[in-house]
């Protein structure tokens, strides 16, 4: 059994009466990447914040190798952390602000020329250590926030949506190299982001945020392929999944008359018949010859279609519900076309009414 | 000893509750303790002292009584440590040896009183402050710092803090740094300002004359404050200044900042010059003045020169028309600020509203008046409370321009309290008056804060 | 009640808009010799002659011998410049029994104003610091009673200083004066480096505590290099403030210490001897020199700093 890296155990967060971060608990083993995935106000970014010691916890602890921190000094944690803002000292030369880390930890001067350089090296920022912050892009000013937290030779690596203010182009770009960086340091990583790519393309594990809570953790495949529940398969996705009202019943899934079979799915345990969602992927839907093979099949109607180069977004109805699903770019369509389409039940996801969890 | 604790902090109740309970009064005693010197050292004992030698018995023990409070709290505490109360390897022990330091300290000073004078010598007039404090206050204080140290050491047995950590150390250690830093604050705003303005009314209702005299006569000085015509006179003078300046510098400073809004050239230089006045004292101000409507020399004689030879100006030496000379300088000063804070306010509203209002071809005049003036009530009303708290202290102008004449015409409230307080070597007026200024502020400031901010602290 | 917070966004707000003051802005265009733009200009030099007569009348006035003011009247330019009066009223203009000029004032005002400036900015800089950044409770109590102390009149609390000061042995003393103005003027500027601090990235305070920088670390190494604006607003306020302080003076110098602006109030009042007007507004322009001295040099940052100041009032 390896040991893990962070530990958090029953993390309470409250301001007065409002309740940010409810028992919350997670376990990530060393060297993993995390994600921690949510839209805005989920309290991703004050999960971090709390490990890193710039929050103070209402209840709970918080263990990072096996040492309970809840209560250390952010410096004593062994950690680092990258902010969207990059937060680079202004009035510091590049290597000011590598260095400060280890001057407040009275590191001697040898090592700090040693451990700068080879931080520099690593992020190829040789040329820029004695330039002010002002004169750096801002793909360089975040990669002077990475090597701060990289000299100080921590655990744990805390980004706080590192990329989100930079353009898409170097986003791309910087997302490439904090993987190529991880798979080199492998050192743990905890990284918040609201970009779905980004958490797909990085993780080993996503934990999906909502409401202080986290929805699901696991790997990107098992996120995107088995939401656990209706807000984690909505989130996931671009474009968005389809939902389909029904019920379920003994014989499948019934809706506006018809029902669909169910062979193949997997049921979660405790799965009962009632009222349900049916979700299915655009990108699952099959069309034509394809379709007349899929468990469901149905002749639909184009109503709009969005073309977006590699593919077109069409939208139309299916058993009196909206529905929209993804065409291969290079197929014409128009409106008012006529088209089959199908899916593969056991590829979709069925989500109780109520409870919103996974059936 | 652990059923009187019992009886503090309840039975029944989780450990933890019962420690959280103990340590909350803990902090009560001790903050209570704190509180209730510094009352009394305003005057709180006097209102006791009033009610004979029992009540002087009262009021020395009742900080005494807090801390015996504290003291129970702190048995409740030790009865639900978490840990052996070791000092040494204690968590918190720093911070504990520091205030057993500082008790020490006090205690040992107590105890020697004034025979430890020369020790102090090289501190000069600071050593024998000090003395006397701890001769006087030394017990009380050793003892509380010695409590405070004793619930740091019981407080830290929770050596491997798996825990929050409980209120007394939230209050005595957390940002520890912070909190000393703020000391200075924390005393200026208790001590002078609060305390300060607590004893001056406290006072205001004894008949203290050249030396503060704790002997209370009621509304006696009220009664003849209201009585007193150079009074009457100065709150006359001060609602017509007041109203006067407050309309007139509303009017001309917002004129004068639409002005300056028509994106005229030379801003900066026509700014530069409105405003220069208020960079200079109203000693200054008040003494230009006093030249310029000098009836010799002055404005009356320049136009009595031009040939209008019963030409009369001379509002310095008429008793009637004085407070408006005043006015006329205090405006000349003040109008700049109000014009910058109008422009400043003018300039943060949207530019959008001027070219809606344009297309809807609504003329800039009912623009102004219908629809910027509203937008800026924000403005408005924090100019208004400011230019309303410096009437209120409206001294050094009258002092410059005319020393409260001709004759008592042109006093003002703020010029009656230094007069009396200073001059008359009648403390109890001075006290009485300063206190009815602070009535007439609060007036204005308290339900202006209350609209400004109580409203948004409810929503 | 009252919020602290909220109570510091309106003299926050201030502080912003006054950063706006750049640029004309204002309904529309205009042409240039429009009736209306006749009007504005017009309107604005009538009123920026009557703001500068004064000033115009202190420089004439102190620039002509006395038999030519009492023929004259006072707008017309001196027929014949003198300096006389000036250094009349430097070395020897009298207060009382004491003959020699305001230069004692000034360079008491001087002492005062200096050691006045520094303390109070350390102390209030790091008050602010505090507030901002080491949130703890109880903070915002003091920081309300503190801004309501702005408020208050002074003349509530001008006897129990006294009593202090007495107390401590500074009463009449340079010293004492100092520690009066850190006093005042701690509400206004805390609130000011409050705000300002405020306004700094939490996310830089939060990198140097990961940084492992301590409270006096993050307030030296990270704060006061990026502050050097609000440094220099803050001693806008508080030398142009103490100097131009006459309520203090009075009552708590003897004439030893009297700071200018009270020497200069006794010279020219003095009922004794026959009225010099011009040695009298040489001395109101000594007086007024070093604050307007600062108001010309500089510009926009004094405004700044009286938007801000504004709450002393």
């Amino acid at each position: 059994m390896t040991a893990n890296s962070v530990e958090i155990k029953n993390l309470d967060l409250s301001f007065g009466a409002v309740e940010v971060l409810k028992n919350l608990n997670l376990e990530i083993p060393e060297g993993e990447f995390l994600v921690l995935l949510g839209a805005s106000g989920c309290g991703k970014s004050t999960l971090l914040n709390c490990i890193a010691g710039l929050l103070e916890v209402t209840g709970g602890q918080i263990w990072i190798k096996d040492r309970n921190v809840t209560w250390e000094e952010p410096s004593h944690r062994g950690i680092g952390m990258v902010f969207q803002s990059y937060a680079l000292y202004p009035q510091m030369s590049v290597k000011g602000n590598l260095s400060f880390g280890l001057k407040n930890a009275k590191v001697p001067k040898v090592e700090i020329e040693e451990r700068v350089a080879r931080a520099a090296e690593i992020l190829q920022i040789q040329p820029l250590l004695d330039r002010k912050p002002a004169a750096l892009s801002g793909g360089q000013r975040q990669r002077v926030a990475i090597g701060r937290a990289l000299v100080r030779d921590v655990d744990v690596f805390l980004f706080d949506e590192p990329l989100s203010n930079l353009d898409a182009k170097l986003r791309a770009d910087l997302r490439v190299e904090i993987k190529r960086l991880h798979h080199k340091l492998k050192n743990t990583m905890i990284y918040v982001t609201h970009d779905q790519i980004e958490a797909m393309t990085l993780a080993d594990r996503i934990a999906i945020m909502r409401a202080g809570k986290i929805q699901q953790l696991g790997s990107p495949d098992e996120i995107y392929n088995r939401p656990k529940t209706k807000y984690v398969a909505e989130f996931i996705g671009s474009p968005s999944m389809n939902f389909l009202n029904g019920d379920l019943t003994a014989e499948g899934f019934a809706m506006d008359g018809e029902t669909v079979p169910m062979q193949g799915y997997k049921f979660a345990n405790g799965a009962a018949p009632g009222p349900a969602w049916m979700g299915i992927r655009p990108e699952h839907v099959a069309t034509g010859d394809q379709a007349q093979a899929m468990p469901y099949n149905a002749d639909v109607t184009v109503e709009l279609f969005e073309p977006m180069g590699a593919d077109t977004l069409v939208w139309t109805t299916v058993a009196g519900q909206p529905f929209h699903f993804n065409l291969d770019g290079q197929h014409k369509v128009a409106s008012g076309d006529q088209m089959k389409i199908g899916f593969d039940t056991s590829r979709s996801s069925l989500f109780d009414k109520s409870s919103e969890a996974r059936l | 000893m652990a059923e009187i604790a019992e009886s503090v902090v309840g039975a029944g109740a989780t450990p933890d509750d019962r420690r959280a309970r103990s340590e909350r009064g803990f902090v009560t005693g001790i903050v209570s303790a704190a509180l209730i010197w510094l009352a009394m050292q305003l005057g709180l004992n006097l209102l006791f002292e009033l009610a004979g030698p029992t009540g002087a018995w009262v009021a020395f023990l009742l900080p005494w009584a807090c801390l015996a409070f504290a003291v129970l709290s702190l048995a409740g505490m030790y009865s639900t440590r978490s840990g052996p109360v070791v000092v040494g390897s204690n968590r918190l022990r720093r911070n504990a040896y520091g205030w057993w330091l500082l008790a020490a300290f006090l205690l040992l000073m107590a105890i020697l009183g004034e025979s430890a004078e020369p020790i102090f010598d090289p501190l000069g007039k600071f050593g024998g402050i000090i003395v006397e404090f701890c001769s006087d206050h030394g017990l009380f204080w050793g003892v509380a710092a010695a409590l405070v140290g004793a619930a740091l050491v019981i407080a830290g047995t929770d050596t491997l803090q798996a825990n929050r950590p409980g209120l007394v150390e939230r209050v005595l250690v957390l940002n520890l740094t912070a909190k000393i830093a703020a000391i200075p604050m924390a005393v200026v705003a208790v001590a002078v300002f609060l305390g300060g303005t607590i004893w001056t009314v406290v006072y205001s209702f004894t008949n203290s004359k050249l030396l503060p005299r704790a002997q209370f006569v009621g509304l006696d000085q009220y009664e003849r404050l209201w009585s007193t015509n150079r009074w009457i006179v100065s709150i006359e003078n001060l609602m017509i200044y007041g109203i006067c300046s407050l309309i007139l510098s509303f009017i001309i400073g917002f004129t004068l900042a639409a002005l300056m809004d028509q994106k005229i050239r030379f801003e900066n230089t026509f700014r530069t010059i409105i405003l220069y006045p208020f960079a200079l004292s109203f000693i200054v101000t008040g003494l230009v003045w006093q030249w310029i409507l000098n009836p010799d020399f002055g404005v009356q004689s320049i136009i009595r020169g031009l040939g209008w030879e019963s030409f009369t100006f001379d509002p310095l030496n008429n008793a009637d028309i004085v407070i408006f000379g005043i006015l006329i300088a205090g405006l000349w000063q003040g109008t700049g600020l109000v014009m910058v804070l109008m422009l400043a306010g003018l300039r943060g509203i949207d530019q959008e509203i001027w070219k809606a209002a344009r297309v809807d071809g609504i003329p800039a005049w009912k623009t102004y008046l219908f629809i910027v003036i509203p937008m800026m009530r924000p403005v408005f009303i924090t100019t208004l409370v400011i230019i309303a708290s410096g009437i209120v202290r409206l001294y050094d102008l009258v002092v410059a321009q005319t020393s409260g004449g001709p004759g008592i015409s042109s006093e003002v409230p703020a010029k009656y309290v230094y007069d009396y307080m200073f001059q008359g070597q009648n403390l109890g007026q001075g006290f009485a008056a300063s206190t009815m200024m602070l009535l007439a502020v609060a007036i204005v400031v308290i339900p202006w804060a209350y609209l400004e901010f109580g409203s948004k602290n409810r929503g | 009640m009252a919020n602290p917070a909220v109570m510091s966004q309106t003299a926050a707000g201030f502080d912003a808009v006054s950063r706006q003051l750049e640029g004309p802005q204002g309904p529309k265009p205009r042409k240039r010799f429009s009736r209306a733009n006749i009007f504005i200009y017009g309107t604005l030099i009538v009123v920026a002659f009557y703001y500068a007569l004064p000033l115009y009348v202190m420089i004439v006035t102190s620039l002509k011998g006395m038999p030519e003011i009492r023929l004259g009247n006072i707008f017309s330019p001196p027929v014949e410049i003198t300096f006389e009066p000036w250094v009349k009223a430097w070395s020897q203009a009298c207060t009382g029994l004491n003959c020699d000029g305001l230069s004692r004032g000034f360079w008491n005002s001087v002492q005062i104003t200096v050691p006045s400036v520094i303390i109070s900015i350390l102390i209030a800089s790091v008050n602010g610091y505090a507030l901002a950044n080491w949130r703890f409770k109880g903070a915002d109590t003091f920081f309300t009673i503190l801004i309501f102390g702005a408020f208050i009149p002074y003349q509530v609390m001008l006897y129990p200083i006294v009593i202090i000061l007495r107390e401590i042995g500074l009463y009449g003393t340079l010293w004492g004066l100092v520690i009066v103005h850190t006093i005042f003027g701690m509400p206004i500027l805390t609130l000011l480096f409050r705000n300002y601090f405020t306004s700094l990235p939490e996310e830089l305070f939060k990198a140097a505590r990961v940084d492992g920088a301590r409270f006096w670390g993050i307030y030296f190494q990270i704060m006061l290099p990026m502050s050097l604006p609000i440094f220099v607003v803050a001693m806008i306020i508080q030398v142009t403030g103490i100097w131009n302080d006459f309520l203090f003076g009075v009552v708590y110098t003897k004439p030893d210490t009297y700071p200018m602006t009270v020497q200069l109030n006794n010279i020219v009042n003095s009922v004794q001897g026959v009225k010099e007007y011009n040695v009298n507004m040489a001395a109101t322009i000594l007086t007024g020199l070093v604050p307007l001295t600062i108001y010309f040099v500089s510009g926009k940052l004094f405004v700044r700093g009286i938007a801000a100041g504004a709450v002393k009032g």
